[in-house]
């Protein structure tokens, strides 16, 4: 009690000021907070879209094979080899003009798979299984997913097991370039399927997502099975990752570079279309953190003042205890632990005021619409920000005080007047 | 002469007030003895609180030296300054400066608490020695300026110090206050033989000390 008395106790008439530097930095923190969150939150939803766009992510593409519609539906014709785009990417040439960037190869075949009387259309994907799924998701409902060692066999969708009728080690034949079948191996299936560029849904196949325009389903085997199948290992399609977002101007025109001899060979990027629908973002973003900016200097330079005229006012008092032996930390002691109890109890207050105005989402009016709702977020960052503005004010208004005591003798505080 | 506790060698110390500097203390030199008391007069302005801030170490002199038990006190950091202030001197201020949000007896626990051993029974029997066992929970708002000063007689004795320091102590009191004060104070600093070095302008107190100086614009006489 004789601390508490000691640090909180005494103030007189400048508990009013103790007061208004209270409500102040308590207003200040919500104010802050608010911002931050809303700065933050944005800032998640600039990571989740980022994760979603993946700028850093260079399509290349054959063209599209329009032969598609001319498979045939029924009757006995033997099962064509189309493919969803040509196979016009030479892997070699793709690598060397990617240079360190990572290639994810892809070979996208249609197949008219045999099934009892009829066909039954069948994506095919030769994958890499290893770089894959670092832009794709599968979710692996039965069985396991592909390895790289794996040979002649498949992880089929859900609804293309269905259609099949195979389940896990069953298998299921699939005419390869030369004419012969090829029987391959279930050995997993999925009950998801997100694959990042997913060529156009063109033709009638089992899917996991009927009303999808994009393939959602097919047949994954690994990319040496696939050019088993087609008889020939250039690509259909592929994924440059390039080292970061920035590096992708760079990477697409050497790319383009080196296929400028193939016509049916696109190359697509995100990222300019991505820093386009940023930028009104950013401007949002630095709209808000100027606010809490301008605002923790400005009234938290009002509040450090107001805390530095209690300090001036109590200074004899510390000059008092070090006279009577305290050393000069303890001696200063009651001063910081007083200014970081009002911060501390003014930011909690003002945070949590903050934490239930705020509302839970909204969309931003400047931000492109796709980039989705932001929902402000106090997290650690935002708190340890708040946090840090309270103790500098409270360091601020402290220091004239501390430096007064520890470096002017103590008599000349001793002799002062309290005011 | 006993034993020298305080020792002042040639101490001079200025002060600079609106352009204009103040020798406050001119090659000052000074020797008190282990349990004597010494009275200091001189009309104010004279110098009387520096010399006695500067022997508390809460002021340093600008030229000189001042040996306390041995230790050169001008030389000590401001940490060892609080040390030597907690274990070997204890203050008395003309205005009291007791504490105004802690108790009588809270405020003669301080300089215990400042070296880590506060004794609220010691505090209390130092409380009942000032006759004011009874106002040990009353505040300093709630005492006349008698009673508060003998509430900083008692923090002054807390530590059982070696050297005490009385400025003006019945400056602000009234002449019973005043009396009972300065009887006390002398008779407390005398029983334990400790060495009190007192700055009054009372001429009572003159014939109860062992030594009497006078300060005139900075120059002992």
């Amino acid at each position: 009690m004789m601390w508490i008395r000691l640090i909180f106790g005494g103030l007189g008439r400048r508990s009013v000021e103790a007061i208004a530097a209270f409500i102040i930095l308590a207003a200040t923190s919500a104010t802050v907070a608010t911002s931050l969150m809303v700065v933050e939150g944005a800032r998640n939803a600039l990571a989740q879209a980022e994760r979603r766009d993946r700028p850093d992510i260079i399509e290349v593409k054959s063209r599209f094979n329009r032969a598609l519609f001319e498979t045939p539906r029924s009757g006995n014709l033997p099962p064509l080899t189309i493919p969803v785009y040509q196979p016009l990417i030479d892997p070699g040439d793709l690598e060397a003009a990617a240079g360190d960037n990572q290639v994810i190869k892809r070979q996208s075949l249609f197949r008219n798979v045999v099934s009892g009387d009829s066909f039954l259309n069948i994506y095919i994907f030769g994958i890499d299984p290893d770089l894959e799924p670092e832009v794709s998701s599968f979710s692996v409902v039965h069985g396991r997913f592909l390895r790289k060692q794996d040979r002649e066999v498949a992880v089929l969708d859900q609804a293309s097991a269905h259609a099949l009728g195979v389940d896990v080690g069953g298998t299921f034949p699939v005419r390869k370039a030369d004419g012969e079948d090829l029987h391959l191996t279930v050995i997993g299936i999925l009950d998801r399927i997100n694959l990042r560029a997913a060529p156009p849904r063109s033709a009638e196949a089992p899917s996991l997502m009927p009303e999808s325009t994009f393939v959602s389903s097919g047949a994954f085997v690994n990319l040496q099975t696939s050019e088993d199948i087609f008889g020939r290992p250039t690509l259909t399609d592929a994924l440059v990752v390039a080292r970061s977002a920035s590096d992708v101007p760079d990477v697409v025109a050497g790319i383009q570079q080196a296929f400028r001899l193939d016509p049916g060979v696109f190359v697509t990027e995100r990222f300019n279309q991505f820093q386009r629908k940023i930028r009104d973002f950013a401007l949002t973003l630095a709209l808000f953190s100027a606010i809490s900016i301008a605002t923790a200097l400005v009234v938290g330079s009002f509040a450090a003042n107001l805390l530095h005229d209690i300090y001036v006012g109590r200074r004899r008092q510390y000059a008092t205890l070090m006279a009577l032996g305290f050393a000069p930390a303890m001696g200063m002691a009651p001063a910081l632990v007083f200014g970081l109890v009002l911060g501390i109890a003014a930011t909690a207050i003002g945070t949590l005021a903050a934490t239930a105005l705020v509302p839970r989402s909204f969309a931003m009016p400047s931000l492109m619409a796709d980039l989705g709702p932001t929902e402000p977020v106090l997290d650690g960052l935002v708190a340890s920000s708040i946090m840090a503005i309270a103790i500098a004010a409270v360091l601020v208004g402290v220091l004239s005080t501390g430096l007064r005591l520890l470096r002017r003798p103590i008599a000349m505080d001793l002799s002062e007047e309290s005011s | 002469m006993n034993q020298p506790l305080v020792s002042m060698r040639s101490v001079c110390k200025k002060y600079s007030r609106e352009r204009a500097t103040i020798d406050a203390l001119r090659d000052v030199s000074l020797e008190v003895g282990e349990g004597e008391f010494v009275r200091l007069s001189g009309p104010s302005g004279s110098g009387k609180t520096t010399l006695l801030n500067l022997i508390a170490g809460l002021d340093r002199p600008d030229q000189g030296e001042i040996v306390v038990s041995g230790v050169d006190i001008t030389r000590l950091s401001v940490r060892r300054a609080s040390k030597y202030r907690a274990k070997q001197v204890g203050m008395i201020f003309q205005s009291y400066n007791l504490i105004p949000q802690l108790t009588a007896l809270e405020n003669v626990l301080l300089p215990m608490i400042a070296l880590g051993r506060a004794n609220p029974s010691r505090a209390r029997e130092l409380l009942d020695l000032v006759g004011l066992s009874d106002r040990s929970d009353h505040n300093p708002a709630q005492l006349s300026g008698g009673e508060q000063q003998r509430v900083a007689v008692a923090r002054a004795l807390a530590n059982d110090p070696a050297l005490v320091l009385a400025d003006e102590p019945t400056g602000n009191l009234d002449d019973q206050s005043a009396q009972m004060v300065m009887g006390l104070l002398t008779e407390a600093v005398r029983q334990r033989g400790r060495t009190l070095l007192l700055v009054t302008h009372e001429r009572d107190t003159a014939q109860a000390s062992d030594k009497s100086l006078e300060l005139r614009g900075g120059l002992l006489r």
